[in-house]
């Protein structure tokens, strides 16, 4: 029988195929360097961008986890913002001590996550209504417990959690590192990481091999409300404040993000490291065109457009891995 | 009857179609007069749905022609009538054009009196929607020579309605039209048809006049008589304790079936489409809901059946349809190989080995034959024969207790089709009790110890021994003995 011959393994990692996300980086890098060098090229730009973007990243392996088990989660940007209200409401407005309100916080996400779970596994509605759904009620509840007004007074210390450094750079970032690494040990490295794949591309010919896909996708929800909270108690620390208006804008970041990373490294499916890797891609493309005094709208623009050719390529993907 | 002198509408010529590693047409010839019903008879496999596949244009035939009279059109009806359930009657009749009620009502009641033609068509009963298909069908014709294709139509239908189907179906004939009704229901082929064509392995092999054939005569025709297929496997008399139990099973097209499944034999499930034949592997498996008066394994009771308990309880399933239940596409043969049992390739901290994982895929790779030997390629991107013998070696890979088969060969080339025959024989010598439904009674005789042969939901009969003939299986399975 005649078999093609395989592929070489170096040049498939290296291929423009396997990796465009770092393709593109270095074709923006050299583009605006070349352009603002001045204001590019700075350090202090890249730290910030490192530290702000690390709460995207939680929000985005906040929308990953379900995901990969087959639910797209429209609400991740409403419980990033309901849990960052929540946790500035919890201090100010109840007083609690902070060894209080962040497990609380924690604790209130992963149950948005299971209530989300139950709509979608128990009353049969499509994910993508489901959280559509749970996202405006989140959107009012985040209205309702601030009085949509910017919630002050957090005391002193709780400013500190986001802003403390360790060698050059922020606590967020080695709280994304750790829930990134935790996130693609259960993913790559775990029988539940395999069962959700499974349950993601085929849930009935995952049923029929003995997975539980009703309660691995409440798995992801809850995993993923947690995670999505822990952006929000950061957030709210890093601008010390709980800002009603600032969390449903990480949505459109964070899907684009696990949608171009599904096309990196894993050849269609998605992962860990190439939603990180592409996230990061989009926000320094982001960051040079502000740099470069595009106005404000410019953000949406991108991210839309992005957004719009990470599920092409993802698509095209599948249909080119077909005919070969 | 055509009388000779009748003009053939629809003249279709020395028809060759192949597929890989199968001939399913080969020089297929035949004519349809005007006013004449023909028949168009044969077993799975025989060929007869892909003369329909080229007749409606979905195939392209490698030769031959198929040549119409001027100006006739061909009309089909098909099994599953290809109707909109959400939309009513009238808007069924009139998809291309604006609905007119007054037209769907002259179109409908032709057939008998006319029903709710404003309701959506899946609350109509299943003859009122043959009803509307047919009605479509013959909406818009100019003259009457056309020629009407009925592929199974009647599938779905009871007695009394196939009866309104066949009256429609004779007037037709009556004005001039010509009918190709295509079926399994041998008793309708005599009461309907004017002439029988059968095929058999992509070949015609009678094409008589109905008044020349018998009950007897047609199966014989269909199966290519007695002695040339008889019972091939060794029939082994197994006397331990049943290793599976079940009385009173229903569920599905599944009425009522007892079954007692002993250690090493191999049993056979017969039927025609809608006996219960294709519903029960995946009812015992627990992946279809249903319910039993007593179902035991091993001795032991199992009440609440499910996918995961039955694995437990060592039953592997092999589902009909390997792309959509038997498998994840998208994962590579190595993670579809393991997925029903990872647990025992788990490390000490909950890690799947990737070592021991490998060296398992491997060692199935190699047990089974899988081609070409890459467990690292995508489940999609291996033929469909070796997609079948993963699924299989996924089955086997933990010595099952009891291994259900729902079609195992299914669109599988002859080289996988012997290679997963031996991996059955196999399993069984080393004590798993296999259960195969399959419409293909050559595999039921090369396979089983005895067949159950269904219909109407409930054992028809056992056929083993010198009785296990083709002819038995076709007759038992119609109703005809």
């Amino acid at each position: 029988m005649h078999t093609p011959p395989e592929e070489h393994p170096v040049r498939a990692a290296l291929s423009f195929h396997n990796i465009s996300a770092i393709y593109i980086f270095v074709i923006m890098f050299i583009v605006f360097s070349v352009w603002i060098p001045e204001k590019f090229l700075q350090p202090g730009v890249w730290r910030s961008l490192l530290d702000a973007e690390a709460l995207t990243g939680l929000a985005a392996i906040a929308a990953l986890l379900p995901l990969v088990a087959g639910s797209l989660n429209l609400a991740v940007g409403a419980q990033v913002g309901f849990c960052a209200i929540l946790s500035a409401f919890l201090l100010s407005k109840a007083g609690l001590p902070i060894a209080l309100q962040l497990p609380a916080v924690v604790l209130a996400g992963a149950l948005i996550g299971y209530l989300t779970a139950l709509v979608i596994t128990r009353l049969r509605v499509e994910p993508i209504i489901a959280t559509l759904g749970m996202s405006s009620v989140l959107l009012a509840g985040m209205a309702w417990v601030s009085g949509s007004q910017q919630i002050l007074d957090l005391g002193p210390d709780y400013r500190r959690i986001a802003t403390t450094q360790f060698g050059g750079v922020t606590v967020p970032v080695y709280v994304l590192l750790v829930v990134a690494v935790v996130t693609w040990y259960v993913l790559e490295r775990t029988p539940v990481g395999r069962r959700m794949y499974a349950a993601g591309y085929n849930p009935e010919a995952a049923r029929l091999a003995g997975v539980d896909v009703a309660r691995l996708k409440t798995g992801t929800l809850v995993a993923g409300g947690a995670i999505a909270a822990l952006a929000g108690a950061l957030l709210t620390s890093r601008i010390n404040a709980g800002d009603p208006t600032v969390g449903p804008s990480f949505l459109l970041p964070a899907l684009t993000a696990v949608f171009l990373g599904s096309t990196q490294f894993r050849r269609g499916r998605f992962n860990v490291w190439g939603t990180l890797v592409a996230m990061y891609v989009l926000a320094v493309g982001i960051k040079g065109l502000q740099l470069g005094g595009s106005p404000r709208w410019v953000n949406d623009l991108f991210y839309g457009l992005a957004l719009l050719l990470a599920v092409a390529l993802s698509q095209w993907e599948k249909r080119s891995a077909r005919r070969r | 009857m055509a009388d000779g002198l009748a003009p053939a509408l629809l003249r279709v010529t020395d028809l060759v179609k192949t597929f890989p590693g199968l001939t399913a047409l080969d020089h297929v010839s035949l004519e349809v007069r005007g006013g004449e019903v023909v028949a168009v008879v044969g077993h799975n496999g025989s060929g007869k749905s892909t003369l329909v596949k080229i007749l409606a244009g979905a195939y392209a035939a490698d030769g031959g022609a198929v040549v119409t009279e001027e100006g006739t059109e061909l009309h089909f009806i098909h099994q599953d009538l290809a109707l909109i359930g959400e939309l009513t009657a009238v808007e069924n009749l009139a998809l291309y054009k604006s609905p007119d009620p007054d037209r769907a009502c002259e179109l409908v009641g032709r057939f008998g009196p006319v029903f709710d033609i404003e309701a959506p068509v899946r609350d109509l009963t299943p003859a009122q929607r043959a009803v509307v298909a047919i009605s479509r069908a013959l909406d818009g014709w100019t003259h009457p020579a056309n020629v009407v294709v009925l592929d199974e139509s009647t599938e779905s239908l009871h007695k009394t309605e196939v009866d309104v189907l066949f009256d429609a179906v004779r007037r037709l004939a009556a004005d001039g039209a010509g009918v190709v009704f295509v079926s399994h229901r041998l008793d309708e082929v005599l009461t309907l048809a004017d002439r029988v064509v059968v095929l058999r392995d992509g070949r015609k092999v009678a094409d008589e006049p109905v008044a020349t054939l018998g009950h007897g005569r047609l199966v014989e025709l269909i199966t290519g008589g007695q002695a040339a297929m008889a019972h091939t496997h060794e029939t082994t008399v197994r006397d331990g304790d049943p290793v599976l139990t079940v009385r009173g099973l229903r569920g599905g097209t599944v009425e009522h079936l007892d079954l007692d499944l002993r250690p090493g034999e191999i049993v056979g499930v017969a039927g025609v489409l809608g006996s219960g034949r294709e519903a029960l592997p995946s009812l015992l498996y627990g992946a279809a809901s249903g319910a039993a008066d007593e179902l035991t394994v091993s001795g032991a009771p199992y009440p609440r059946r499910s996918p995961g308990g039955s694995l437990s309880r060592g039953i592997a399933f092999v589902p009909g349809d390997r792309a959509r239940h038997g498998s994840v596409r998208d994962l590579t043969a190595r993670e579809n190989l393991t997925l029903p049992q990872l647990r025992t390739l788990t490390g000490r901290f909950g890690n799947l080995s990737a070592r021991r994982e490998h060296a398992e895929a491997d060692r199935l790779f190699t047990t089974y034959q899988v081609r070409p030997a890459r467990p690292e390629q995508r489940f999609a991107l291996f033929s469909g024969g070796n997609q079948q013998k993963i699924v299989m070696a996924r089955a086997l890979r933990d010595d099952p207790a009891v291994l259900l088969l729902d079609e195992p060969t299914q669109g599988v080339d002859i080289g996988a089709k012997a290679a997963i025959y031996d991996a059955v024989e196999s399993a069984a010598a080393a004590g798993t009790a296999v259960l195969v439904s399959s419409s293909d009674a050559k595999e039921l005789l090369r396979l089983c110890d005895r067949v159950l042969v269904l219909r109407d939901g409930r054992c028809a009969a056992v056929l083993t021994g010198t009785d296990l003939t083709e002819h038995r299986l076709v007759t038992e399975g119609y109703g005809l003995s």
